[in-house]
């Protein structure tokens, strides 16, 4: 059986953790309230600015002492941007957990945020969302999320240009002050570790951490559309995007068993009648993309411009064809598919520790591994059916940019 | 964690790191070819080749191969470099002999005309979406100038033109030249059982002929050269430096890969304080190439068009500095760590541990388990270092920038 642990401070930010065997290290995900669609209106790319930022010394450290800090642990770590969260992970090996843990706290708890240091981070940002434009495959992608989740949930992690330009370090240190809000904080933890003495060490390094005061989004949907960006490049790329139950909607298995017919593999039948077929595309594939009240599947081909129009038809007829529900042997490779992914998931301490934290953020409890994997044996082509009968693919939201633009 | 491995009598080695443990297992072909065993005139076969090993045989259709894996819940792939065509797999353990058996009888492909045919129009696809990657095209160039008429410089994907010249006779040829048993390693970790699998690659693979296959391997020191060249809608400058280095077989390996982390990794490097932290570049790495017989330190820069000129500028000074001053007891100690770290992630997995193994055999014939790989880490001295910095020095680089036109 799968070991979780769970514990909340008195102020309300939630530990959860899932004790690993077989691994040497540990590895935990901090996700702060810093998401792209929680920042203050004007400031989108504040939280890239602040994945940097907040690296740039910390308590007693000035950034080179902080990264060397980090380094000389042998610290993996990574911070990410999506519409709820910016998230800190680490990873390490387990002897320098507590030494991990008092590392981030002081990046959350007491970053210096120096003004000069801020001027570099927003120059990097900026550089890095320029750097956008070198890769079409990356921003097809970002500006499909953006056309299709209700404003703010799509706006962009990495930001916008004049927002970046015009932020203030002043109005950067008030975000980061917001940050280590505990009613909102999740600190999750997978691998090797002792959960009474993390959560002595959590408690004693945020324990007086207090709520801050927080203003319930209100967002507005988006009509389903078509953008083109003209560009000179050698292909056209396709993101388009329809609507699914989000994972709180209590239909997350008969979701995953659809998109994994559609998409899962090389046996699927995007893959088999875009690629194998026609040989229309080498890159093509679906995934369910889910926030806490929205989700979607997402679909990117890329092609060749005399290909494009072609591309989009087969794709999008893939989809339409999935009302008409899936066969007992798609769904039994389907099922083994995600079983097995779930299982190789759980022999690696950072994907377990995201993992856990993600299932307490959109449904308010962790899974146990035993869980999904019964949810997934007990699926039904009957129940897979059901579903998409109730939810057929009907209208989507695309986004194209290349040298050709298409009929949607 | 147990090592075995095994011959058959037509060349094929079998590996095997047995771990009871492991909650899956991985197993992959490792043919030693690639781009470099090719002539230009058939430039990008092994790629389109290994395109092809999915397309059956005579009993197995394209989608009968895809619908074995998926049933097997297999995670699967391939890739080709300049000198590797890599198969592999990672499944649950009940599903491993199948999946080995199913790569086996794939190692015997039918080649087809029509599925080369509609398999051609996916590689070209391929190249073009390399296209749109200046991050991808500049190490493809850069490559090929550093390498200078040695066979390393040659294109994994191939030219549009040599790709849609090419036949499919030309690659059965080179098909019955380059997979021959002997030119072959199965390698599997994980939860298994050895003897099973050998007697599974004995049934299915001990008929293979034995072939005579040969590389070309004629010393390369690289050459010293730099080119700028424009592209129209780029944003960045996107710059590739090749600089000479350790082979795979070199026992300096793993010095050079320390040298490379304290210049040139992603953070807290050289390369991170001299151009990302003041924010001159927004990404700078640098990275061992090793290989057969050969090798490159690789890097890469992106940065605003205008900060080009310096960040040549600052990277020639730090060359200069770290060849007089070397570098600190401090720095290598950090880098140590954070290659040891890595090390430990990536071997929780079967999967992480797989590509290692079989490396190890492909160019060195030995094992080295993860204790040992750790313990040959902790022995690098700073000496160590330093006599790799003596003996490959990276300032005597090739560049290949590309940026937008003007």
């Amino acid at each position: 059986m799968t070991k979780l642990d769970f514990y909340q401070l008195e102020n309300g930010l939630t530990l959860v953790g899932e004790r690993m065997e077989y691994v040497q290290s540990a590895s935990f995900h901090l996700l702060t309230p810093g998401g792209a669609a929680w920042l203050p209106n004007g400031c989108c790319g504040a939280a890239a600015v602040l994945a940097d930022w907040l690296f740039r010394g910390a308590g007693s450290r000035n950034s080179r002492q902080l990264i060397d800090a980090l380094d000389s642990l042998g610290i993996h770590h990574n911070t990410t941007v999506n519409a709820d969260h910016l998230t800190l992970n680490a990873a390490m090996e387990a002897g320098n957990l507590a030494a991990a843990i008092n590392l981030f706290a002081d990046i959350l708890l007491t970053p210096r945020l120096e003004p000069d240091q801020f001027e570099l981070s927003r120059k990097l940002a900026i550089q890095e969302l320029q750097g956008l434009d070198d890769d079409p495959r990356g921003k097809v992608m970002l500006m499909l999320y953006e056309q299709y989740y209700p404003d703010p949930y799509g706006r962009p992690g990495l930001g916008k240009e004049a927002e970046l330009e015009a932020l203030t370090a002043a109005q950067g240190a008030q975000i980061a002050a917001q940050l280590a809000d505990p009613s909102r904080m999740i600190f999750s933890i997978a691998g090797r570790y002792d959960f009474d003495a993390v959560c002595r060490l959590v408690e004693t390094r945020f324990g007086a951490c207090g709520k801050r005061a927080t203003t319930a989004l209100e967002p507005t949907p988006k009509p389903r559309s078509y953008v083109h960006h003209p560009n000179e490049g050698a292909q056209v790329h396709i993101g388009l995007m329809t609507e699914i139950p989000p994972i709180s909607a209590g239909a997350y298995y008969q979701t995953m068993a659809a998109v994994s017919v559609l998409s899962g593999s090389m046996s699927s039948r995007l893959f088999t009648e875009v690629r194998e077929k026609r040989g229309l595309c080498y890159a093509v594939g679906a995934k369910y993309h889910t926030l806490k009240d929205y989700a979607g599947v997402s679909c990117y081909a890329g092609t060749t411009p005399d290909k494009a129009q072609q591309t989009l038809d087969v794709t999008w007829e893939q989809f339409q064809r999935l009302k008409d529900g899936v066969t007992e042997d798609e769904l039994q490779r389907a099922k083994v598919g995600l079983k097995s992914s779930l299982i190789m998931q759980s022999e690696s301490s950072v994907a377990r520790s995201a993992g856990i934290a993600g299932d307490f953020f959109l449904l308010g409890r962790v899974r146990p591994l035993e869980e999904i994997r019964d949810a997934i044996e007990g699926l039904t082509t009957g129940s897979v059916g059901n579903f998409l009968q109730r939810h057929p693919f009907e209208t989507f939201t695309a986004v194209t940019i290349g040298p050709k633009e298409i009929r949607v | 964690m147990e090592f075995k491995h095994r011959q058959l009598d037509n060349g094929l080695t079998i590996v095997g790191e047995i771990n009871g443990d492991a909650q899956s297992a991985a197993v992959g072909f490792f043919v030693r070819t690639g781009s470099r065993d090719e002539t230009p005139q058939i430039s990008g076969v092994s790629h389109f080749l290994e395109h092809m090993l999915f397309k059956g045989t005579e009993t197995l259709s394209p989608l009968e191969v895809n619908e074995a894996f998926d049933r097997l819940g297999a995670k699967f792939n391939a890739f080709t470099s300049e000198e590797n065509t890599v198969y592999y797999a990672a499944v649950l353990p009940e599903y491993l002999e199948a999946v080995a058996d199913l790569w086996a009888q794939l190692m015997r492909p039918t080649l087809r005309q029509d599925d080369f045919d509609m398999e051609k129009q996916v590689i070209l696809e391929e190249i073009a979406m390399y296209l749109d990657m200046p991050d991808f095209l500049v190490f493809d160039r850069g490559r090929e100038l550093f390498f200078e008429g040695h066979p390393c410089g040659n294109s994994v994907l191939g030219t549009v033109d040599s790709i849609t010249g090419l036949t499919a006779e030309q690659m059965r040829a080179y098909f019955n030249k380059r997979y021959a048993p002997n030119n072959m390693t199965l390698a599997c970790c994980g939860n298994f059982d050895f003897d099973r699998l050998c007697q599974l690659v004995q049934r299915q693979c001990g008929a293979w002929t034995r072939q005579e296959t040969s590389r070309l391997t004629p010393p390369c020191c690289g050459a010293i050269q730099k080119v700028y060249e424009q592209k129209t809608g780029l944003n960045r400058r996107h710059l590739a430096m090749y600089s000479d280095s350790v082979s795979m077989q070199d026992d300096r390996w793993y010095a050079a890969k320390l040298l490379s982390v304290i210049l040139g990794d992603h953070s807290g490097s050289r390369y991170f304080w001299s151009l990302v932290d003041p924010a001159i570049a927004d990404t700078a790495f640098m990275e061992l190439a090793a290989m057969d017989a050969t090798g490159a330190f690789c890097s890469y820069v992106c940065c605003d068009p205008e900060n080009a000129a310096q960040v040549e500028d600052i990277l020639n000074t730090l060359f200069a500095t770290v060849a007089s001053n070397g570098i600190e007891p401090a720095e290598l100690e950090a880098a140590r760590n954070k290659v040891l770290s890595s090390v430990a992630l990536k071997s929780e997995q079967p999967m992480g541990r797989l590509i290692n193994l079989g490396f190890n055999w492909v160019y060195r014939q030995e094992y080295f388990a993860v204790e040992q790989d750790i313990a040959r880490l902790r022995a690098v001295t700073l000496e160590d270092v330093h006599s790799v910095l003596k003996a490959f020095n990276p300032a005597d680089y090739t560049l290949y920038s590309l940026g937008p036109s003007r």
